[in-house]
């Protein structure tokens, strides 16, 4: 046995000299881990899903920018500008909507891009397992007019279409492909877009390659886009410090202020479109009673909380519009003092003067966590008692989706036209009306907003909208998150796009 | 031999526990496969369609037979969220895993046991104090903390090795190491700890036993009776020790693989948990209890290989 010890010794020491020497070896190569024609971007999630249709993730959509041009698509002020579709006309009754489409536009697997292709798109994005169904659901029929010339007939105006056409809606892919691979499509996407889909391993990255054939002449500028997945974005910082990322679609809030001027690192810090808050559960006994619900909204300290909790990285409101939406009004997101007293006043006219106890439940990221003990400390003050329930995001869903909580910490990514922060949500339909709020104006406000084209005359609708949510505070708005992206200095052409999203179009590194 | 067999036909009905107990342990987590991969905008139609398109609608039985069918078949399954196969999933995990749990495993012994000998041999002097230091540090260390100064003092400040990351040893050798290199020492510094404190003492308790005592009036050099004598006889509770940290390693190593960003096995059941992929965290499950149980027959195997008294007694059994 002595003897078998020397012999394992004598093999191992060996092994671990050769390990030493070869990690020594490539010493001199190690900055330039991500490759000059390449640009290397962290997500802070694997993309669950590659097809538009099935998409319900927020991560999905960035990496949809490369590989799937959309029939329209927004600027960095959040116009709507041409993309695939060259020009369009929409009828007086706001009913029809024809899309002019750019011609010789190639799909990655060399099959044409045409009018068939796009009804064959939104056929498919309005089937009954399609995650887009809802956002096409005013879509009545699909016309191919002529090759180049498609229309989009709706059943009632519906304002929000082309907002919708800009993002998962309006993306095209490869009719071809999908009758090829079936379910499997979703592994294997093939879009027009500027980059190609090359491989992808699962939890780890995704690459793609340049589009060589991309439509726009000089495009894109870089060979070749890797997106790594760091979950963690402490984890990510590190990596775009050390160089072998080159961009993060994250960064951690409380290092926001100390790269603010740093030589190696710039942050792009943008209020998102979406908003945080808190749910209340209208079926309980507790939040029946309206005043009860603004006694609560009239001691919570939005400011407090986006210091703490956030680092100052966050815009606080009161209003489920960011203030760079078009239709973001002022006046109903009016700053407030915290008001013990009126909330006294009110909780003792509610017949709760002596306050009453409650559970609160959150997802398990820390932000929400410690902004919920910021509620809890604040609600003390007229004393009410709440007590904080953590659980897993499926959890969450599930239990505010089936009506078993009391009140829930609970957000939205929001979208770029108003409709998309307001009606799924505060609709008596609406799929993310957890509260189970449901009023006939509001419902009518709604559905007017959707069908009037005058922008001006929109705005109009949704700041009464707003002012009603004020008063019958269903859900407590408390702030909208940033968009905070770290870049490495060596990266130039990147512009922030109101959706939160990376175009990288432009994007080339020195 | 005979061992071996029994072993293994032993084996068997432990899988088939735990192939139900983790069927069924998932089917009690709140929250539906449906609901977590449509997200929180989905309509109930679109969750019912979806779960009739995923099988969830089926009784629970007849769930869990087709499963254990087609895990039986060498088929784990398709992954819920998106349909690829469980067995390239896990295939695609495995190396990391493997290298991660063995790399730390050899960078533990190699710490623990000069370690533990060499205190065991000079009990109460300073190198002894030394090597407890060392391992009282390696129990008290967060090794996410140290992984984290790691990253920072080798990929940050020096830039010798890369941040995180995982690159497979067949694409790239040098990388491979180059990436495994600081999640193998941080993890395999943390597993030394309880290995070096196990080697000490029951070296020190072989130490003391009355054939040592006899080889020392025999006047045997001290080299001789520490490995040739007291060493082997020393190796059987490390030995299990050793067993059991393996077969943990082999699990996955959930925050080692979030700090380096490896995607290895114990972030492939977390991720799925979460998305609810019921398929993939089952069969996952089912694969590292395999590992288990095959550490666990290597560990009964090493016993008869150290210690004849084992052997014989088993055989004559």
């Amino acid at each position: 046995m002595f003897k078998n010890w020397k012999k394992t010794v004598s093999i191992i020491l060996p092994g671990i000299l050769l390990m030493g020497m070869l990690s020594g070896c490539g010493k001199g190569s190690q900055k330039s881990s991500s490759a000059k024609n390449s640009i290397t971007i962290s997500l802070h999630q694997d993309p669950p899903k590659l097809d538009p249709m099935l998409s319900s993730a927020f991560v999905d959509r960035i990496v949809f920018q490369n590989l799937y041009d959309k029939l329209v698509d927004l600027d960095s002020k959040g116009n709507i500008i041409p993309m695939l579709a060259e020009k369009w006309e929409i009828s007086p009754d706001g009913k029809t909507y024809t899309f002019h489409l750019k011609k010789g536009v190639k799909f990655h697997d060399g099959t044409e891009f045409n009018a068939e292709a796009v009804k064959f798109n939104l056929d498919r994005d309005r089937q009954k397992n399609s995650n887009r169904k809802g956002e096409l659901s005013a879509v009545a029929e699909v016309k191919v007019v002529d090759p180049l010339t498609v229309q989009i007939v709706l059943s009632r105006p519906y304002a929000p279409l082309l907002s919708q056409l800009t993002d998962r809606a309006g993306m095209m892919v490869s009719p071809a492909a999908v009758k090829k691979d079936g379910d499997k499509f979703q592994n294997n996407p093939v879009g027009t877009g500027p980059y190609k889909f090359q491989e992808r391993k699962k939890g780890n990255q995704l690459v793609l390659v340049k589009n060589p054939d991309y439509w726009k002449k000089g495009y894109p500028k870089t060979e070749k886009l890797i997106f790594k997945i760091m979950t963690d974005s402490n984890v990510a910082l590190v990596n775009l410090k050390s160089g072998q990322v080159d961009m993060t679609n994250r960064f951690p809030l409380n290092e926001v202020s100390k790269y603010a001027s740093d030589s190696k690192i710039g942050i792009v810090n943008q209020p998102g479109p979406g908003f945080k808050g808190i749910i209340f559960n209208l079926k309980d006994p507790a939040f029946q009673d309206k005043r009860v619900r603004q006694a609560i909204n009239k001691v919570i300290d939005r400011e407090a909380i986006v210091k703490v909790a956030l680092f100052g990285v966050g815009t606080p409101g009161r209003s489920a519009l960011s203030p760079t939406s078009w239709a973001y009004d002022a006046e109903s997101d009016k700053p407030q003092a915290v008001d013990v007293e009126g909330a006294q006043k009110l909780l003792a006219a509610a017949g709760k003067e002596n306050g009453f106890s409650f559970t609160i439940l959150t997802d398990s990221d820390p932000v929400s966590q410690q902004a919920c003990q910021l509620i809890q400390k604040q609600l003390k003050a007229i004393n009410i008692d709440m007590k904080i329930q953590k659980q897993d995001f499926g959890t969450l869903l599930d239990r505010t989706q089936k009506g078993d909580f009391q009140m829930a910490y609970m957000g939205w990514s929001g979208r770029t036209d108003p409709d998309g922060n307001f009606y799924s949500w505060v609709y008596s339909e609406g799929t993310d009306n957890f509260m189970k709020y449901s009023d006939p104006e509001m419902d009518q406000l709604l559905e007017e907003g959707r069908s009037l084209t005058d922008q001006g005359a929109r705005k109009e609708v949704y700041k009464k909208v707003m002012q009603k949510l004020n008063e019958d505070v269903p859900y407590i708005y408390l702030y909208h998150e940033n968009n905070v992206f770290g870049l490495s200095k060596a990266v130039k052409g990147f512009t922030p796009v109101p959706d939160g999203m990376i175009r990288t179009l432009d994007m080339t590194k020195e | 031999m005979k061992i071996i067999i029994k072993r293994i036909a032993a084996a068997i009905p432990v899988l088939f526990i735990v192939s139900i107990m983790v069927f069924l342990m998932l089917q009690l987590l709140p929250g539906d496969p449906a609901t977590v991969i449509l997200g929180q905008e989905a309509t109930p139609e679109a969750v019912e369609a979806m779960r009739e398109q995923l099988g969830l609608n089926q009784p629970l039985l007849i769930q869990y037979l087709h499963w254990l069918g087609n895990v039986l078949q060498g088929n784990l399954g398709q992954s819920l969220v998106d349909g690829t196969s469980v067995n390239d999933l896990i295939a695609e995990r495995l190396p990391a895993t493997l290298e991660l749990a063995f790399g730390s495993f050899l960078v533990a012994l190699l710490i623990a046991l000069p370690c533990g000998i060499l205190s065991a041999a000079r009990p109460n002097t300073v190198i002894d104090h030394f090597c407890t230091f060392i391992s009282l540090i390696g129990m008290s260390i967060p090794h996410f903390w140290l992984g984290m100064m790691c990253i920072i003092l080798f990929a940050v400040e020096l830039g010798i090795l890369p941040a995180s990351g995982y690159v497979p040893f067949f694409d790239d050798p040098v990388e491979n190491l180059k990436t495994i290199i600081l999640p193998v020492v941080a993890t395999g510094f943390r597993e030394s700890a309880v290995l070096t404190r196990m080697v000490r003492s029951s070296m020190l308790e072989v130490m003391q036993s009355d054939y040592i005592r006899t080889a020392k009036a025999k006047g045997l050099g001290e080299r001789t009776i520490l490995f040739g004598h007291a060493l082997k006889n020393a190796m059987i509770p490390v030995i299990t020790t050793s067993g059991i940290m393996l077969a943990g390693l082999l699990g996955g190593l959930v925050i080692t693989e979030t700090i380096f960003n490896i995607p290895g096995y114990g972030k492939l059941i977390i991720d799925s948990v979460f998305n609810r992929d019921f398929i993939t965290v089952q069969s996952a499950i089912l694969v590292s209890a395999v590992f288990v149980v095959v550490v666990n027959i290597a560990v009964d195997i090493l016993y008869a290989l150290v210690d004849p008294r084992i052997r014989l007694g088993k055989e004559g059994a």
